[in-house]
């Protein structure tokens, strides 16, 4: 089936996420515009307008009411999702790299980059309790001293945050201590992205070391691997198939020349369990930054350095196609 | 007078002259050599006679009247390696006995006419053999119990062609990658290549195979090895300090080495020839330049090599490794010369001098005779092109016509199997990039124009004596033309700056079987059967994606292997096959008989492999299943936490609360139409 076609920004995508029900995309790119869509046709809502840098990261809580932004103009930004008004506006000493609500919705994480001479820090705030916000005073900042977080989800119930830093760690940070209660060291290079599955009992690794990898969320046991030969920016898990589609690109800086003829910047889709490559999607001009499976399964999007945002309907053929065994 | 001879007898007188005599019993003490060096230096020795001495059989018998005819010839040839003191010509009723002796003034002038004139030809019936007359007697006193030579231990390295004898026929090929760092040996198979060997640093730089595949050649910083058999043990070692380029003898009996750093005046070692089975160096030669390598061009059957030099072709003979007939061959401006790969031929060129044309001449050895002149006509360069058996030669000739500016290039084709070589001229109208004979046959391809409109045409050289083009394909994205060594199928691949575009041809009815790319490949190499074509990204050339990929010869893609920094993959070539043409006919013949057993080989290992991943997945499947189940069931036990958490929301599912759900009515984007409103 064709896939959508999301024109609405000028400059490389860095994060897509769609609500819990999935009929929103929320788009992020380095234009310093938030766009929100239908994901049914690809019309587009709403901007969310405030942002003065790139917007790195955003997320949208369990019941589609707020969303939060964070981005390289030192901010963290909470919105209505229905209006688009700012809500609140969470002043930081560098960017703002990624960002996030807790099962509940109540509660929202961030974390800030190493810059400038201020380390890397993850914070918390409540907002049940508006004076956190009101003096941009979280309840629990924590230090990351030794390697800056590139990016971090909440666990299951929003006891922890699982973090993936830039030298390949992974590390659950207690939400009400901020002490690290597990450690992963499976990646040998930057992480790129965290994603859950659906059930939150997963999360799924991409990083630049080429390969992406499977844990599990509460013991951040090694489960799978998938190797590629590219650096993978982003992953996700599909919640309804034993699929994963992952995305990346080469590096601008290491090659001269790289396979830049139209549409061959490919998602790659993995067999969950036999770690083994079964398809590819073509049609991005550059490098995929951000992927992301529709809550229902039968969709998926993808963010690229070219600045569209393509939604792509699964044809039944997919959800048939079974490798031998 | 009286009184002088009285003096002397008068005893008064003996006491006023001292006595010189010695006395009685003395004895000296100094020995001969001492007092009378010099002089006994010239003593006249017997030895000396006879090292000067050398014997010449095979002189004309002659008569009284012609011998002083006779002496005058054997004079003037002699007296080039020194002078003669004396001469003797043994006769018997009346005549010469056929045999003279020649005394020099020196033994090394004697040891140079044995060096020199051993050999000369006099006429058609006598062809001189000099030898030093203290040789017939070293001959003579050989001693009559023969001792064995000193047994060396026998090396035993295996079969050396094990690699042939594989039971499904797989060719192997070196794999080099990890940027030099790793060799691997690889038994091609369709489904995945099979590990024969692999060693780290095995290689300095890079590897060669010998042409019948025998050895592999490695390289260090000392010299050059050999390896072989089934293990690759090591066979052999050369040292040749600082050697950058090898060349291997056709037959396999010689390899060429070349260092840029070992080379004196007094000893040549640029370049050094050596035996293959002893390990001996053989022979040294200078060397002013690397940049045309092989320097040393070998002749089909390995009995001959040769070399250019200004002005010069200097053609040697093995085993001896000297210059056959003592005497290189005087080519005034010479530009290049090449053997034909199936005749002791060579083919040469020299260009325009004054107003003696170009030519190509054709040189039969070792018998030096000219089978075939071609004259040229305002020559810019040429190349000399020889098809595989030695039956064709094309010469690619740049000319630029008189009266023009500009260059246009004519083929010449030699017909070598047919008498007095005619030669037929194919006229091109547009700059040729590339130009290859097929292996077995008598087509050609060659690939002309200038990007983007490169064409690729094929020709036909007739035995009537028409070549014909075939067909020509225009637009074609390619600067190599790679045919199979079988012939009949070929490859045009537009290597580096075309971005890998590759186009598989059958050339028995010119079609394209299949258009494919391997993005940025540098190389093509074409196994040594013809059934499989390798495609690489070396890393040599290109940073990143390096990988070689297998296709079939119809240009099926049957594998991607991506290695680390991959460098370099050679085929392992095969020896010559020990069939004769009746049994290969034989069985061409029964094909259908054979290709049934092969079949249902290929089916079973299929299914085989089939079975092992489907194993692999099960038991992958049965693991992840259970982790999920695990998972699954902390899950459902967190459910109660997860209902607080949001208020008592149920939102597991996402159907979970349909009476949530709202209906919307959605556009959606079918298609624009553009109606003008006409001139407002």
């Amino acid at each position: 089936m064709k896939p959508i076609l999301l024109q609405g920004h000028e400059r490389s995508i860095t994060q897509i996420k769609y609500n819990r029900e999935g009929d929103l995309l929320f788009s992020v790119a380095k234009d310093t515009v938030t766009n929100v869509w239908y994901s049914v046709n690809g019309e587009r809502l709403g901007t969310y307008n405030g942002h003065t840098g790139a917007v790195w990261c955003v997320d949208c809580d369990w019941d589609t009411k707020n969303v939060l932004t964070g981005s390289a103009d030192n901010s963290c930004r909470l919105w209505d999702c229905e209006t688009g008004k700012q809500l609140a506006l969470l002043n930081t000493n560098s960017a703002v790299r990624t960002c996030g609500f807790d099962f509940s919705g109540n509660i929202i994480m961030f974390s800030t980059d190493k810059q400038m001479g201020y380390q890397c820090f993850l914070n918390f705030f409540d907002l049940r309790d508006p004076q956190q916000m009101e003096d941009n005073n979280p309840y629990l900042s924590v230090p990351c001293s030794e390697c800056k977080i590139t990016s971090a989800v909440w666990g299951a119930l929003g006891e922890f945050v699982i973090a993936g830093h830039e030298n390949g760690e992974i590390n659950q940070f207690s939400a009400k201590s901020g002490e690290i209660l597990k450690k992963a060291k499976e990646h040998t290079r930057q992480i790129n992205d965290i994603q859950t599955s659906v059930d939150l009992t997963m999360v799924i690794t991409a990083s630049k070391d080429n390969t992406s990898k499977l844990f599990d969320s509460n013991s951040l046991d090694h489960i799978k691997t998938f190797r590629t030969d590219r650096p993978v920016n982003s992953a996700a898990i599909s919640p309804i198939m034993d699929h994963v589609v992952m995305g990346g690109g080469q590096e601008a800086m290491d090659v001269t020349t790289t396979s830049t003829r139209i549409g061959k910047f490919e998602a790659r889709f993995f067999h969950a369990a036999y770690e083994e490559e079964f398809g590819r999607v073509k049609g991005h001009f550059g490098p995929i930054n951000c992927v992301a499976f529709h809550p229902d399964g039968k969709s998926y999007s993808s963010g690229g350095e070219d600045g569209y945002v393509r939604i792509h309907y699964f044809d039944p053929h997919y959800f048939d196609f079974e490798l031998e065994a | 007078m009286q009184d002088t001879l009285a003096m002397v007898d008068d005893p008064e007188y003996e006491e006023e002259e001292p006595s010189f005599s010695d006395p009685e019993d003395f004895e000296d003490d100094i020995e001969d050599e001492e007092l009378l060096e010099d002089i006994l230096r010239d003593k006249p020795q017997e030895a000396d006679g006879i090292d000067s001495v050398v014997v010449v059989d095979n002189v004309p018998q002659v008569g009284p009247e012609r011998l002083e005819k006779l002496k005058n010839v054997i004079h003037k040839i002699f007296s080039k390696f020194g002078k003669i003191t004396t001469e003797f010509y043994p006769e018997a009723d009346g005549m010469t006995k056929g045999y003279i002796f020649l005394e020099y003034a020196a033994p090394t002038q004697a040891v140079e006419a044995v060096k020199n004139a051993d050999g000369y030809k006099l006429d058609k019936q006598h062809t001189f053999r000099v030898n030093l007359f203290t040789d017939f007697d070293k001959y003579m006193n050989i001693s009559d119990e023969w001792e064995a030579p000193e047994k060396q231990p026998f090396k035993d390295f295996g079969n050396m062609r094990h690699w042939i004898e594989d039971s499904d026929c797989r060719d192997q090929y070196s794999v080099i990658y990890e940027a030099g760092e790793r060799t691997a040996i690889f038994s091609n198979d369709a489904k995945d290549p099979i590990l024969a060997e692999e060693r780290a640093r095995w290689t300095e730089t890079y590897v060669r195979w010998s042409p019948k595949g025998t050895y592999l050649a490695t390289f260090h910083q000392r010299g050059i090895a050999l390896w072989g058999g089934e293990k690759f043990k090591q066979i052999q070692r050369f040292s040749h300090q600082g050697v950058s380029l090898i060349d291997f003898s056709p037959c396999e009996r010689y390899v060429v080495t070349f260092s840029p750093l070992m080379d004196t005046k007094e000893d040549p070692q640029a370049i050094i020839i050596w035996d293959i089975l002893t390990g001996q160096k053989k022979r040294g030669f200078h060397c002013e330049s690397s940049a045309h390598w092989p320097i040393f061009k070998w002749s089909h059957d390995g009995k001959f090599f040769a070399r250019m030099t200004t002005d010069t072709l200097s053609i040697y003979e093995t085993p001896s490794m000297g210059l056959l007939d003592k005497k290189s061959l005087k080519i005034n401006g010479i530009k290049d010369f090449s053997w034909s790969p199936g005749d002791n031929i060579i083919a040469f060129w020299v260009p325009e001098d004054k107003d003696i044309p170009a030519r190509v001449t054709l040189m039969q050895l070792p018998s030096r005779q000219e089978i075939r002149v071609r004259n040229l006509f305002n020559v810019v360069d040429c190349k000399l092109h020889w098809q595989r058996n030695g039956d064709y030669l094309c010469v690619k000739v740049d000319r630029t016509p008189k009266g023009t500016q500009g260059v246009v290039t004519n083929f010449e084709i030699f017909r070598m199997r047919e008498k007095q070589v005619p030669v037929d001229v194919v006229e091109m109208k547009e700059s040729i990039i590339a130009f290859a004979w097929e292996p077995n046959g008598s087509k050609f391809a060659v690939l002309h124009g200038e990007s983007p409109r490169i064409n690729a045409s094929f020709y036909h050289v007739k035995n009537n004596g028409k070549i014909e083009l075939i067909k020509m394909f225009d637009k074609q994205q390619a600067n190599s033309i790679f045919w199979s060594p079988q012939g009949q199928f070929m490859v045009l691949a537009g290597l580096r700056s075309m971005n890998g575009a590759l186009a598989f041809v059958d050339t028995s009815d010119c079609t394209m079987m299949n258009i494919a790319e391997h993005y940025m490949a540098s190389d093509v190499e074409w196994d040594p059967t013809g059934r499989y074509v390798v495609t690489s990204v070396s890393w040599w050339s290109h940073k990143v994606d390096n990988a070689y990929w297998l296709w079939t010869f119809q240009g099926r893609l049957l594998q991607k292997n991506n290695k680390d920094r991959f460098c370099q993959l050679l085929w392992r070539p095969r020896p010559p096959t020990l069939l004769s043409s009746d049994q290969i006919k034989m069985i061409k013949k029964d094909l259908k008989k054979y290709s049934k057993i092969f079949e249902q080989k290929d089916r079973l290992s299929q299914s085989k492999a089939s079975k092992e991943l489907v194993d692999k997945r099960r038991a992958m499947m049965e693991e992840y299943r259970h982790y999920r189940e695990a998972a699954q069931q902390l899950y459902h036990e967190q459910k109660s936490l997860r209902l607080e958490l949001r208020g008592g929301v149920d939102t597991d599912e996402l159907d979970s609360n349909v009476d949530d759900w709202e209906e919307e009515t959605i556009e959606f984007f079918i298609n624009e139409e553009i109606i003008p409103l006409g001139d407002l």
